[in-house]
């Protein structure tokens, strides 16, 4: 039995339900848009770990019949709000958030992904320290407060982007001349300037010892946004050497994430640059665009069978 | 003591690339020469003059660099977070088990729960090994209460219709340690049993990249275990001898013999 704990509103959690449907993988869905309403949950720890179980509407589960568990957190706004004192709900909600929180990062089974590897994504230079570690290269990076070593930077780096140094408002954009005149507001806080790097995107899927990789061709500077500036996008599978494979296991493998999204850039001369790992990617984009299995290797994984290449 | 160094008037450079990592700091009077850091807490940008999105956004931003640049720091950083440390707003004993375990470190029985009568089988358990009822700890803040009077078990009652409530196997007296650089400095009253956890205690600092840890033990029904972690010492916990001896253990790791000053690598 695979537990699935997200909101059924989230179109990546409907799509890995329907994708368990179509394979007969038996699931239960933990809706997070509504727990702990309906739900019934006791789960003990003692000295070998965790024991327990769920129950759910017209259905209860014990954790020793789960063999995996596909976890997609919601924010504020996919929650249906609780009656009462909004302040006294809140923290009511926190507090049942942490029990759960604990819970899928102890749990004997494979989870997908337990919460503490993918916190690395909230620091983009924290992350390109691991990146790096792992064997991948990564862009010249500067984080600074400093106007004077943004134009040391593009002195050596002439072409830069610029994007958030946290996990929020990532969008990445090339460094131009109107933001240089802005230069120094960087006073108020830092920010992350980088070498553009030219090439093509490729983004991997990582889903256990599984790699699947999309090679993007657009003309976008951040291709997630290519529409939304009118330029078209292209996607298709493609083979990635096995050394860069083999990092890419290994990033997710020391990340402690059972599925990663990992963004990579190609350059002319056949070079590979990583320039983040997603710990809750949105895959379905890039399995609608180029029909790769992600989502049943995702199945698979859950469910404890063998994925064939 | 700096309470959050990147933020503003502090210029800040950190930079990767095919050298490696290296950073610059300047405060209002020049060039921050670091030889260790000690981090008693995260990073926090003053909200003044700050939209409410807006600032929630930089605060974001400066978490995100300080947390890159504690990484990335040669010199001795205790603790040196990793990114699950430095995002946890509160680490309750639940989120410690799992470390814990693997080391090898007794941890007494918890039970998260919404159930009333899974709550009520625990406690009858409990009061069956002859404890006095169970413990409600909120995961989200650092109270106790003891449930042990029909009163008390009704009040959880009613919260377990809002939310899960955790509940643990009462302990006895506790007896903090100081793990500090491979050290165990215990306050007054360690017994050979306490004792006997050492190895595990330096081995759990040592398995989660802590060189500064307090780790509360206590009695339990299966002998001396852990009931508290904290990644960020209180030295008020112990005794002015045993607080002495940490703090020279941290001055030792902070300023290792030999070692030089750190500006611009």
């Amino acid at each position: 039995m695979i537990l699935v704990c997200g909101g059924l509103a989230d179109g990546v959690t409907e799509f890995v339900c329907a994708r368990l449907e179509h394979r007969g993988y038996p699931y239960r869905l933990l809706d997070l848009a509504t727990y702990p309403a309906g739900y019934s949950v006791a789960w003990t720890w003692n000295a070998t770990g965790v024991t327990g179980t769920i129950t759910g509407p017209e259905w209860a589960l014990d954790l020793d019949d789960i063999t995996g568990a596909y976890v997609r957190f919601i924010g504020p706004e996919g929650r249906v709000s609780r009656p009462g004192d909004a302040e006294a709900a809140g923290a009511l909600q926190f507090e049942a958030d942490a029990g759960l929180l604990a819970f899928v990062e102890d749990v004997p089974f494979p989870v997908v992904n337990r919460v503490g590897g993918g916190m690395s994504n909230n620091s983009k230079p924290y992350q390109s320290l691991l990146l790096r570690r792992a064997g991948l290269a990564v862009p010249a990076t500067l984080v600074t407060s400093d106007p004077e070593a943004v134009r040391d930077f593009q002195s050596e780096h002439p072409h830069l982007i610029y994007k958030s140094t946290s996990g929020i408002r990532s969008i990445v954009r090339r460094l131009g001349p109107d933001q240089r005149a802005r230069l120094d507001f960087l006073r108020d806080g830092p920010a992350q300037f980088q070498a553009f790097v030219p090439g093509r995107n490729v983004r991997v899927h990582t889903v256990g010892d599984c790699v699947f990789a999309t090679l993007i061709e657009t003309e976008a500077v951040d291709y997630r946004y290519a529409s939304r500036d009118g330029l078209d996008i292209a996607m298709r599978p493609v083979r990635l050497p096995a050394a860069i494979r083999d990092a890419c296991l290994r990033v997710a493998r020391e990340l402690d994430l059972l599925f990663a999204g990992i963004d990579l850039k190609e350059t002319p001369d056949g070079d590979y640059v990583c320039f983040e790992v997603n710990p809750c990617p949105g895959f379905t984009y890039y399995e609608r665009h180029t029909g790769q299995p992600i989502s049943t290797a995702l199945a698979n994984l859950l469910n404890g069978t063998p994925h064939a290449a | 003591m700096v309470a959050s160094p990147l933020a503003p008037p502090a210029r800040f450079a950190w930079r990767l690339d095919d050298d490696g990592v290296s950073s610059r700091l300047e405060f209002g009077d020049g060039l921050a020469e670091i030889d260790g850091v000690l981090v008693r807490g995260t990073a926090w940008l003053d909200p003044t003059g700050w939209a409410p999105e807006d600032h929630a956004y930089m605060q974001a931003e400066m978490l995100a660099a300080t947390l890159a640049w504690l990484a990335g720091l040669q010199c001795p950083v205790v603790n040196r977070p990793s990114a699950a440390l430095w995002y946890r707003d509160r680490a309750s004993l639940l989120t410690w088990r799992r470390a814990l375990r693997r080391c090898g470190l007794t941890t007494p029985e918890q039970v998260v729960t919404n159930d009333p009568a899974a709550a009520r089988a625990f406690g009858r358990r409990l009061e069956g090994a002859g404890l006095a009822g169970a413990v409600y700890s909120p995961l989200t803040s650092d109270a106790n209460y003891l449930v042990a009077t029909p009163a008390a078990w009704q009040s959880l009652t009613d919260l377990q219709e809002r939310a899960p409530v955790c509940v643990s196997e009462p302990h006895g007296a506790t007896l903090p340690a100081c793990v500090v650089g491979g050290r165990v400095v215990w306050d007054d009253g360690a017994t050979p049993e306490t004792l006997a956890l050492e190895a595990r205690l330096i081995r759990l600092a040592s398995s989660t990249g802590l060189d500064f840890l307090e780790v509360v033990t206590a009695p339990l029904r299966s002998g001396p275990g852990v009931v508290m972690v904290e990644p960020m010492p209180v030295l008020e916990h112990f005794t002015p001898a045993a607080r002495s001896r940490i703090l020279d253990a941290l001055a030792d790791l902070l300023v290792p013999v030999g070692a030089g000053t750190e500006a611009i690598r």
